[in-house]
């Protein structure tokens, strides 16, 4: 049994080739079929987001190699050599190793990212669904969502934010714990601002209020938060009912002075107020960071708390891949316990040891010409040859049997032909 | 059989702490649940032992340096334990759990009592004014222990140094209502404890107070709770300026407890506490 993977990622491919090869739910089902018809291949699964197209089999041909990639096509017409170029295929342990990087966020664009999990975990769900998945993609696949959950919980790879507006959230909940019931500000409504709000809410925070300069654009942007519009004059009362104010003026002057911020803190008896300033220049002033229980955090602020994050879980992934190399090692041994060649094999061999032993053992003592010799050799070898070819037979066709059978049929033919298990490694 | 359940006690303690000492050093959730079961297991042998002790002696065993600092560490463990069965602050497992094992080892080497107490140490007011106050003590310690981690998150979170320290600390919100749950609770604790003494002192020695050191600095140690419990709940000191205080606080408890009961010789001091009958000697 040989596992192939062949596909294209964002590492090796351009965003136009992968956007040609991606597939949509409603193709998936096709596509496996087609993978399914090809000589030797038993199993098959396809993983398909924007950053990688992997086609996975589970085949027993050598010829798997040169097909698999057509399949990946689905008969359209790609320049080869373009192809060729952000092709890559694994095999085998290469093949194991890649599934586990890939779900463990290690092969990810940002790396440590939560979402590919899930997406390949559709991915099976559609192949399962096709009837593509059998004993080996199953525990494969299994294997892999085990060790992507190792790697979450035994690294920090997921830990610490690596985009801004996350950043900021995560923060917030280290001032103020969880965000259920807090009050945001946002004064200014530019785009980054906007995206900062939205994770603000879906965090669970309570209400949205926005400060303009121009009241229009501050009813625009707070009915698609359900929140309520200010100007600019009312600032010193919606700061005092603030918890979180997200700040994105084109101000050149600061929009939040140190004694508006000490009114407002005194208004809201000493409740901590977290600014978050996006704008350039900076609408915070730097001296409210002097008040007790303000925290000010500037763009560049977190930009830096995210390359710091993002150096860490580089960091992480070290540790994440020894977590991957000693999975690696544990899949091959289970995929070998499956394998049926070498119980064929020796087999084989003890039956060709005792025949040999009997005949030279009767040639020796009968006294018989050689045609008579030659006879009985041949004897000999038709009938192990008729007494082997059923238990061979019943082993092969064990292939589309689960993985649990097929170990036990395995070990039961051992033990019937008395085979010891050191002859499984010849 | 008391010496026994000690140091099986001491034994749970010591596990407990160093499994959470393991937890904030490796962030894994199975070490924290593990250290909990320990001191919770530790607590509920110390619980024992203290019971058993009070039996056999016939008095509450809060008599000597060495009783106290045993009855001090079963306070602020459990305190500790059952103050997080709420707020979850995971870390105080790791601060709380050294301090008490070295309460706990520190009672071993103190002196014990020197005689078997008298009848008026019998009194139902006795245990009432111990447990109060050492309840109290140990609620406050956890307070001054929320200030300081209140103080270290802050600083890291001011200088923007999101490293290991920030990712461990709780955040500010939890330790600030950690801090001001327990100051509450330990206030109104102390205040019991010191009802029950002045009740007990009334009806032994014929008045309420003797203005001996230990009792002069319980209540100045009281009026500063006061006035912090006042300024949180009704001017809004929390945050930094309420951390700050908390801790500065709990200075005064520690010289009440350990310099008013060492320094000075009165019927309160560890050495004496044993031969009171409640007649000035």
């Amino acid at each position: 049994m040989n596992l192939i993977l062949v596909g294209i990622n964002h590492k090796t491919a351009p965003v136009e080739l992968r956007e040609c090869l991606a597939a949509g739910a409603q193709d998936i089902g096709p596509m496996l079929k087609n993978a399914l018809e090809l000589p030797g291949v038993n199993e098959v699964m396809l993983v398909s987001t924007c950053n990688r197209v992997e086609l996975l089999a589970a085949a027993d041909s050598p010829e798997t190699n040169r097909l698999l990639p057509q399949v990946l096509t689905g008969g359209r017409k790609f320049d080869p050599t373009a192809l060729e170029r952000s092709l890559y295929i694994h095999h085998d342990d290469d093949a194991v190793r890649h599934m586990f990087r890939v779900a463990s966020s290690l092969d990810s664009l940002v790396v440590g990212e939560p979402q590919i999990l899930g997406q390949i975990k559709e991915s099976f769900r559609l192949a399962t669904q096709a009837g593509a998945c059998r004993a080996v993609l199953n525990r494969l696949l299994h294997t892999t969502f085990r060790v992507a959950k190792r790697v979450r919980s035994e690294t920090n790879i997921g830990g610490a934010a690596v985009s801004v507006p996350y950043a900021a959230v995560q923060l917030a909940k280290k001032i103020f714990d969880q965000l259920d019931g807090l009050h945001a500000l946002l004064i200014g409504a530019g785009e980054m601002a906007e995206l900062a709000a939205e994770h603000l809410l879906g965090g669970g925070a309570a209400s949205i209020t926005v400060a303009n300069r121009t009241l229009e654009r501050a009813v625009e942007l707070s009915r698609r938060f359900g929140g309520k519009a200010r100007t600019m004059e009312t600032l010193d009362a919606c700061l005092a009912e603030a918890d979180i104010v997200i700040t994105s003026t084109g101000a050149t002057e600061p929009v939040v002075t140190k004694a508006l911020a000490k009114t407002a803190m005194k208004k809201r008896r000493h409740k901590p107020i977290f600014f978050i300033d996006i704008a350039v220049p900076r609408d915070v002033d730097p001296a409210v960071a002097q008040i007790s229980n303000c925290f000010v955090y500037d763009i560049d602020d977190l930009t830096q708390v995210v390359e710091q994050n993002r150096a860490n879980r580089t960091e992480e992934a070290s540790q994440a891949e020894l977590i991957v190399a000693e999975e690696v090692v544990k899949f091959r041994q289970w995929l070998k316990g499956l394998s049926v060649a070498p119980t064929i094999a020796s087999l084989s061999t003890k039956a060709e040891a005792i025949r040999q032993a009997e005949i030279d053992y009767t040639l020796r003592s009968a006294g018989l010409t050689p045609d008579q010799a030659q006879a009985v050799d041949r004897l000999t070898r038709a009938l192990t040859k008729k007494l082997l070819h059923d238990p061979i037979l019943f082993l092969k066709g064990q292939g589309h049997a689960s993985a649990e059978t097929r170990r036990n049929q395995i070990a039961l033919i051992k033990r019937v032909f008395g085979l010891s298990e050191e002859d499984q490694d010849s | 059989m008391t010496n026994a359940l000690h140091w099986a006690t001491f034994g749970a303690y010591l596990s407990g702490t160093v499994c959470y000492l393991a937890y904030v050093l490796w962030q894994r959730m199975g070490l924290a649940r593990m250290g909990s079961a320990l001191l919770w297991l530790g607590l509920g042998v110390h619980t024992g032992a203290l019971l058993i002790a009070w039996l056999e002696l016939g008095a509450f065993p809060a008599l000597s340096l060495r009783q106290s600092l045993d009855v001090l560490s079963w306070a602020v463990m459990a305190a500790a334990l059952l103050v997080n069965i709420k707020l979850e602050v995971r870390i105080m497992g790791a601060m709380v759990g050294p301090i008490c094992t070295l309460l706990l080892l520190g009672a071993t080497w103190m002196p014990g009592p020197a005689a078997m107490p008298g009848p008026a140490l019998k009194s139902i007011w006795v245990p009432i004014h111990v447990v109060g106050l050492m309840g109290g003590y140990g609620l406050l310690a956890l307070t001054c222990l929320a200030g300081l981690l209140y103080l270290a998150q802050e600083r890291s979170i001011r200088a923007k140094q999101l490293g290991g320290l920030f990712q461990r600390l709780p955040s500010l919100g939890r330790l600030d209502s950690f801090g001001q749950w327990t100051m509450a609770s330990g206030f109104s604790l102390i205040t019991i404890g010191l009802i029950a003494g002045a009740v007990y002192a009334h009806q032994v020695m014929g008045s309420f107070l003797r203005g001996t050191p230990k009792e002069v600095f319980a209540l100045v140690t009281w009026v500063a709770y006061a006035a912090l419990v006042h300024t949180r709940f009704v001017q809004g000191w929390r945050g930094r300026r309420g951390a700050v205080l908390s801790v500065a606080a709990f200075v005064l408890v520690l010289f009440t407890f350990l310099g008013a009961g060492l320094l000075f010789n009165d019927y309160h001091s560890f050495s004496e506490l044993i031969h009171f009958t409640g007649q000035s000697r």
